[in-house]
């Protein structure tokens, strides 16, 4: 039973809430208050920052966490980094120019701290009553908004795996998420399991510490270094886009992609089944070096866990001391009812309108909750700028509000899923491309002067 | 700046990192007593297209926003004073005004002076500044820059500037009045007038 306070809830008029203070939720405040609204940010942890921050209690950053997205595709578009970072800057640096951000604009006095939202429900149409529990354990408050933006991420639920026997296993099993200090697998047999971008990474870190680092990946990937052709590489391969014929850029990107494509055949590994922008490619340019000096050695998927040893599917076995699971995340948001998010279905993960808005109720918009294979900073500004607006339009304009209704209704239409060999844990996946232009469309509808 | 404009503008080269020349003055560096410090009043980033750069707001201008109260800063922008030379053009002027901008503690103002208004108006549609102010501004673009976070805009030109064409597409794209001031555009860094002048730009920054 949730015990509440004995007083009514406290009307927030069209105040707005927003769950979460990390990267998403700090460029969601800043957009709905450069649009005149009231905000409300509720974070459950006790710093700012989400998953950069090393302090939050669930932070997931393992051992050297750099970005794999270049500074200028991953910068928030109105407020750049500072042009002498270098080109992938760590998470240190990520988590001081998010405080930067948040100083900048003086998010600060919006944002509640060690307060964690525990029921969110519709009320009176689109209203909102809002269930904040705070930390200390003091009763629970009752507020309610005129819209609420769930900005919590999706690196919090480890997606973990099981295998044959694992329960019966003698050795160390960690989550990447466990991992923190790098120095836990100095000296160790390692063996690293999931084939994306913080197993290729911990792979990597293991390869030069570890006395033997096998890593095990069930299906193919695409591997990038982290420069192509002289430029990092989203860079390089985001500049052929610009306006050509398709078969030019196709021929182009082809040319791009055949050194890293070629490499990573020669060192055995199975061929994607999808395109290079259906899902995150691997971005690392010393890990087939190290599978080519053999510190890293690849294995197919696990088939049983027998008491020291680990079983492959190629009938090959190791007796490792720490196994790490990169096996990624669920996309799991539980403050907020299932249903209202579309995830009431089967597979239960969110099926939002254009990946921004709740199919359910109108003033309910969830921010981040996309995985582009390029920077999210800038997905989830345009994001949340395009919210803003519709939060504006809808107060204002109701005829309007409806068009611009079935306009995303139609955008999002593009988004079901096409499995093409992306598996369930890439549930989040766009091609980065298309839903910027998909958001810009969505943008221009929105900023087009009302037809008088 | 649009979705479309960012797009394009992420799949053109940055323009080359230089170690820019700032000149700050805070109202607490001041010894003078007479200052008031407003924690909560916007820093203010001056810019100007005179070769001086940063430094030819030293003698007046600084001191005077910070006697104000506010975090007095000036950029030269690559060329300018001890700023080093870089290619670019007019697109690395506005990415050397952005930086500065955003390595200041708060949202800030905009001040642009000649071309640096131009180079100021276009930073402003791509930084949400507090405010943009430009003084006598020369070359600015054809089409008007739309500023983003819909920041207040003044523009102030020499009187015998006032009825041109130009100022009035200009004060027509932001919707503004302009205001006049006496001399010559380009004596706007010492003498009565500029003082006069700088005394109006903040109390417009104040007002309300």
């Amino acid at each position: 039973m949730q015990e509440y306070s004995s007083q009514a809830a406290y009307d927030r008029g069209e105040a707005v809430c927003v769950i979460g203070a990390g990267a998403s939720g700090l460029i969601a405040v800043k957009n709905l208050r450069e649009n005149g609204f009231e905000v409300d940010c509720y974070e459950r942890d006790t710093v700012l920052g989400g998953l950069w921050n090393p302090e939050n209690q669930h932070c997931p950053l393992y051992p050297n966490t750099h970005l794999v997205t270049s500074r200028a595709l991953t910068e928030i578009p109105d407020f750049p980094m500072p042009d002498h970072w270098p080109d992938y800057p760590s998470a240190a640096l990520m988590l001081e120019y998010l405080k930067s951000y948040a100083a900048h604009f003086g998010l600060g006095e919006h944002i509640w701290y060690g307060s964690e939202i525990s029921h969110v429900e519709p009320v009176e149409g689109s209203r909102f009553e809002v269930v904040v529990k705070p930390a200390a354990g003091s009763a629970a408050r009752r507020l309610r908004y005129g819209a609420v933006i769930v900005a919590t991420g999706h690196h919090w639920v480890p997606n973990l795996p099981s295998y044959p026997g694992q329960d019966r296993f003698r050795g160390t099993v960690l989550h990447s998420s466990q991992l923190k200090d790098g120095s836990r697998l100095r000296g160790k047999k390692v063996l690293v399991v999931g084939g994306g971008n913080s197993g290729v990474d911990i792979a990597c870190e293991a390869a030069v510490g570890a006395a033997r680092c096998v890593h095990s990946t069930h299906r193919g990937y695409w591997y990038l270094p982290k420069y192509l052709g002289g430029e990092p590489s989203d860079y390089a391969l985001a500049r052929l886009n610009r306006r050509r014929p398709r078969w030019l850029r196709r021929f182009l990107t082809d040319r791009l992609l055949k050194g890293p494509r070629r490499l990573a055949d020669r060192m055995g590994m199975d061929r994607p089944e999808h395109g290079h922008t259906d899902e995150e490619p691997i971005r690392n340019g010393r890990y087939l070096e190290h599978v080519g000096d053999g510190s890293i050695e690849r294995r197919p998927e696990i088939t049983r866990f027998d008491g020291l040893e680990v079983g492959f599917a190629d009938g090959t076995e190791m007796r490792p001391d720490v196994v790490v699971l990169a096996t990624g995340y669920r996309p799991k948001i539980t403050c907020v009812p299932a249903g209202l998010l579309g995830a009431d279905g089967d597979p239960d993960h969110p099926k939002l309108l254009a990946r921004m808005f709740s199919p359910r109720v109108e003033t309910l918009a969830v921010a981040g909750l996309v995985e582009p294979g390029a920077g999210v900073l800038p997905m989830v500004h345009w994001q949340t700028h395009a919210i803003s607006h519709w939060l504006t339009i809808r107060r204002g304009d109701p005829e309007r509000a409806a068009n611009f209704r079935q306009q995303v209704v139609s955008e999002s239409a593009q988004y079901e899923l096409e499995s093409n060999g992306t598996s369930p844990r890439h549930a989040l996946a766009v091609d980065a491309e298309e839903y910027l232009a998909s958001l810009g469309r969505i943008i221009d509808t929105l900023e087009q002067e009302p037809a008088s | 700046m649009s979705l479309q404009t960012w797009v394009s503008r992420t799949r053109a080269p940055e323009p080359v990192s230089v170690k820019r020349e700032t000149a700050v003055v805070e109202p607490a560096d001041l010894l003078d007593a007479d200052y008031r410090d407003d924690p909560d009043a916007s820093p203010v980033l001056c810019c100007t297209g005179d070769p001086a750069g940063a430094a030819a707001f030293g003698a007046l201008w600084l001191k005077r926003i910070a006697t104000d109260g506010r975090y007095a800063a000036a950029v030269s922008v690559r060329g300018q004073g001890s700023t080093p030379a870089a290619a670019g053009g007019t697109g690395a002027f506005v990415h050397d005004v952005v930086q500065a901008a955003i390595g200041l503690p708060r949202r800030t103002v905009l001040i642009g002076h000649g071309h640096g208004a131009a180079w100021c108006a276009e930073a402003a549609a791509r930084y949400p500044a507090a405010a943009l102010v430009m003084v006598a501004p020369k070359k600015l673009p054809k089409r008007i820059p739309k500023p983003v976070g819909s920041p207040p805009v003044m523009l102030a030109v020499s009187e015998a500037d006032s009825q041109s064409k130009r100022v009035q597409a200009v004060t027509e794209a932001y919707g503004i009045a302009p205001l006049t001031f006496p001399g010559s555009g380009d004596e706007v860094f010492k003498g009565p007038n500029a003082e006069g002048l700088l005394d109006a730009v903040l109390s417009w920054l104040n007002r309300g």
